[in-house]
């Protein structure tokens, strides 16, 4: 009887995948997924459409419990991690419990990103993440007309339009920086400015923004360099970042997400990363490349599973491609999924 | 305000296991070079006591203020308030400065009170290890003479670090503090040139080189004679005095440390309109703080990783630097990580400026005596004595590059070495200082205050003008509010176990596991516990016990305790006179 205990750390899809994989192929192991959200798994790229009305909270939801049930998976929500001690193979949580690995699949995920000029404000901003995020925003949609979007990643693109269909009037600030990964260029910036204003957008150009004041529950002043706008609600969109913070004294290697190989392997055996986390060299591109969207992670949660078992499964890492989104074409497959 | 500590009894221990005590307990304190009573200091703050917090740092570290402001704070990295679940570390290099900013005005002891040594000494330059020097031997009753090669006193402190930083009139007030203790400065005098080592050693009783290092390293490689190719080094000081290079739009800084980041906000602050530090490594490995890094990045500089330089491109002008990406591999016994650079990834970015800030050596002067394998003056570490009678070494000269607060630890540590020799007698001693104590009236809650931070001027406003001070300093409410969270690992809970009646309430009021059920102990070779066997059945546990270790001196375990059996005393790593002198 196999008695390893395997943990994964997120429930977002490349965490789902994984455990799913590790099932089908290790049927005794014990298999934990923890989950700092409260919700099962869920499609976040589908939130815009829950939020415009489109589709039901129930629409979201990729698996029921009776699937982790069934599967004999221990799914542990609303529970943080802390900490990992890869060298005595434990885990930390918020609430002080530690839990021991025989093998460890890092899913965690990205967080919405604010740069570092604006985090003074994040108390005025919305993100768009998480499901209780969109619940922020549907509440808050009730009470206003308009909305400053600022960043420019994809989320914000479909975002966008759902705003657009509740009749909304939109403002768009775009700033290069929230296209990490991809590399921003004047090409870009001009092909998504073009469809945004033929949609009706009013689009601004790239600006500094010099303060926000929150003059009521439901309007905001944000000021720039050269004028002052008055909106409903500011929502930021630059983009996520790996929410790596917590495994800063784990030893691992940690640029902006998590350093593997193409097998996905950390520096510690028996350790993985997958997903939004995972950061690995691509010598396609030259560079170091996080692979983003729901398609890419489930792709890596499997592959980082496989390899835990012993197999020897490379990666899946997207190559860059050209892809249409609303007529914007963009150099990355993170794009397609939204 | 009542601090609730009754003075009953207070004694002195040498005892290895006090010590041991000390260093693996109060980690803040062990951690800083100069031993600086954080605990004792930061306690003194929360009592609205500015002027003896600052005394508590300047005894011992000689520079609050600057230090307050630009140490690299090896102190917070042991904060016990930093570990896992516990939070960030106490804010203790800022509440340090606003013991500084908020203190009545300082004037130092005068002569009189000062020590018996009456022999003349030179000290050879008048950055951090040489000032800090000076005012040891002059506290001793020294005739001390510092000679700097520049035009200003204070070293790297003047010339290494810009104003925005550090402003001028706070180095030069804590330096005027050490000089009025009866220095003599005499700027401009470059030593080896000027005035040779060999006459200085006939005209003095003892004479200590702590030159500082001032050749920056370059990197080797190919390009960096182009125009627009700096030394980071030569950059921050020409512009300290006061002839700013010239910056292209582009800036690329190469390097990880202090004097990279100084240079990349100079450039920016010089009219570069993009600015990106490039590291081999990545923000991990870097060597300067959280806050440092933050607000380089809220100013607009990027940060660049898993980067190596290759050559520096252009034809008579750089115009780019070619990289080539690396790979991070496992930790090295000095501390920093392999780096690896990846096949076939080189690539060119493109820069109309490149500051090279890897790091700097001394410049050997010339002298008699054995030398290092750099050329410069070898000095014991210990003693700090080179292979001639008289001369000695120390600070960065000896070293090579080190932190403000190891200069002015090495300083101090010299002088007290340099006093022995010439008297034959020990001037001063590091000792454990114990005395009961009672709880503090320190929260619970206070725990869960989250850290206060450095409020900043915006962005925004920083270019103009270009030397103005970034950060704003902590306000007496912000200041009381982070001492809070300070645990005061200075004080030392026990638990008596002939009265102690085993009721647990302690262990389930405890916020970790801090209280254990003792089996058995296990004593270091010093005498001080190492190691609590612990064990989960009654019948073999022989003492209920707090693991000092795991102690965050909350103090929730005296108040619950029904039988008041726990106590509480102060253990304080300090410095005194030995035999008056």
């Amino acid at each position: 009887m196999d008695t390893r205990h395997f943990v994964i750390i997120g429930n977002g899809p490349a965490g789902n995948e994984a455990a799913a994989t590790l099932r089908e192929h290790a049927p005794y192991v014990r298999i934990t997924v923890i989950g700092q959200e409260h919700v099962i798994y869920y499609r976040p790229n589908l939130l815009p459409d829950f939020i415009a009305g489109k589709l039901s909270e129930d629409d979201l939801y990729v698996k029921p419990l009776e699937f982790y049930k069934e599967k004999d998976i221990k799914l542990r929500l609303g529970q943080k991690v802390v900490d990992v001690n890869i060298a005595d193979r434990e885990i930390v949580l918020e609430h002080k419990e530690v839990i021991r690995f025989d093998g460890l699949i890092l899913a965690t995920g990205g967080k919405p990103r604010i740069p570092e000029h604006l985090q003074v404000f994040e108390h005025l901003m919305l993100p768009l993440k998480t499901l209780p995020d969109a619940k922020a925003w549907i509440q808050k949609l009730r009470q206003i007309d308009s909305v400053l979007i600022v960043g420019g990643d994809l989320t914000s693109l479909c975002f966008t339009k759902a705003l657009l269909t509740m009749g909304k009037k939109v403002f768009f600030m775009i700033q290069g920086g929230a296209f990490w990964p991809v590399r921003f260029d004047a090409d870009i910036h001009d092909s998504v400015s073009r469809t945004l204003t033929e949609k009706g957008v009013e689009v601004i150009d790239s600006e500094n923004i010099k303060g926000i004041t929150k003059i009521s529950e439901n309007e905001i002043v944000v000021n720039t360099e050269t004028r002052k706008l008055n909106v409903g609600a500011f929502g930021a969109f630059f983009g996520l970042m790996p929410d790596v913070k917590f495994l800063a004294r784990s030893g691992l290697t940690i640029e902006r997400g998590i350093i593997v190989d193409e097998r996905l392997r950390t520096r510690f055996e028996g350790v993985y990363a997958a997903g939004d986390c995972a950061q690995v060299y691509h010598p396609g591109i030259r560079d170091y490349w996080v692979s983003i969207g729901y398609r890419n992670a489930r792709n890596l949660g499997k592959a980082a599973a496989l390899n835990l078992l012993g197999e020897q499964v490379t990666a899946d890492v997207a190559a860059p491609g050209i892809f249409q989104f609303d007529e914007i074409t963009v150099n990355t497959s993170w794009w397609t999924e939204f | 305000m009542d601090t609730n500590i009754h003075q009953t009894e207070m004694l002195y221990s040498n005892s290895p296991a006090d010590f041991d005590y000390v260093r693996v307990n109060v980690p803040c304190q062990s951690a800083c070079p100069a031993y600086t009573n954080i605990p004792a200091y930061i306690r003194s703050l929360y009592e609205g006591k500015y002027d003896n917090s600052y005394e508590l740092n300047r005894i011992v570290n000689l520079m609050p203020g600057v230090l307050g402001r630009i140490c690299s704070r090896p102190c917070e990295e042991k904060c016990r308030h930093g570990e896992p679940e516990l939070g960030k570390p106490v804010n203790i290099c800022h509440i340090k400065r606003a013991a500084d900013d908020h203190k009545n005005a300082f004037e130092p002891p005068r002569g009189g009170l000062f020590g018996s040594l009456d022999e003349r000494i030179c000290i050879v330059g008048a950055g951090p290890a040489g000032l800090a020097a000076a005012h040891d031997l002059a506290t001793l009753g020294a005739k001390v003479t510092i000679l700097e090669a520049l035009a200003e006193p204070g070293g790297m402190l003047m010339y290494g670090i810009p104003e925005f930083r550090l402003p001028r009139q706070v180095l030069g007030e804590e330096i005027g503090n050490i000089l009025k203790l009866g220095v003599e400065l005499k700027t401009g005098v470059r030593v080896g040139k000027d005035v040779a080592v060999e006459d200085l050693m006939s005209g003095y009783d003892a004479v200590l080189l702590a030159a500082g290092c001032y050749t920056a390293r370059m990197l080797e490689i190919p390009g960096e004679n182009l125009v627009g190719v700096y030394p980071g080094l030569d950059f921050v000081m020409q512009v300290a005095d006061g002839n700013p290079p010239r910056v292209g739009d582009s800036v690329v800084v190469l390097g990880a440390g202090f004097t990279a980041f100084d240079c990349a906000r100079i450039a920016l602050r010089l009219g570069a309109k993009e600015v990106s530090i490039c590291i081999r490594g990545t923000e991990q490995d870097l060597r300067v703080t959280h806050e440092e890094i933050f607000e380089t990045k809220r100013e607009g500089i990027s940060i660049q990783g898993l980067l190596l330089s290759q050559r520096l491109v252009g034809s008579d002008k750089v115009e780019g630097v070619e990289f080539v990406r690396t790979q991070p591999g496992e930790l090295l016994p000095n501390g920093r990580r392999r780096i690896e650079p990846i096949a076939g990834s080189e690539f060119i970015q493109a820069a109309d400026t490149v500051i090279v800030a890897i790091g700097q050596g001394a410049d050997p002067i010339p002298s008699p005596g054995e030398k290092d394998k750099r050329g410069v003056v070898k000095g014991d570490p210990e003693t700090f004595r080179t292979s001639l009678p008289g001369l000695y070494v120390a600070g960065d000269f000896m070293t090579g590059p080190s932190t403000v607060i190891e200069s002015i630890a090495a300083g101090r540590k010299a002088a007290e070495k340099i006093a022995e020799s010439l008297s034959g007698k020990k001037f001063r001693e590091w000792t454990v200082r114990i005395q009961d104590a009672r709880i503090t009236d320190r929260q619970r809650s206070w725990d869960m205050i989250p850290r206060q931070e450095m409020p900043t001027i915006d962005p925004s406003h920083r270019l103009h003008p270009f030397n103005i001070e970034v950060e704003l300093g902590l306000p007496k409410e912000l200041a009381h509010e982070e001492a809070k969270r300070c645990y005061l690992c200075y004080l030392h809970y026990e638990i008596d176990i002939s009265r102690c009646i085993y009721c647990r309430l302690c262990i389930d009021s405890a916020p970790r596991d801090c209280i254990k059920l003792a089996e058995d102990v296990v004593l270091s070779e010093s005498g001080a516990i190492s190691k609590i066997v612990e064990t989960g059945s009654w019948q073999n546990v022989s003492a209920i016990m707090i693991d000092n270790e795991r102690c965050i001196r909350c103090g929730e375990c005296v108040r619950v305790c029904p039988v008041d059996c726990i106590s509480v005393s102060k253990v304080e790593l300090t410095e005194r006179a030995v035999g008056g002198i």
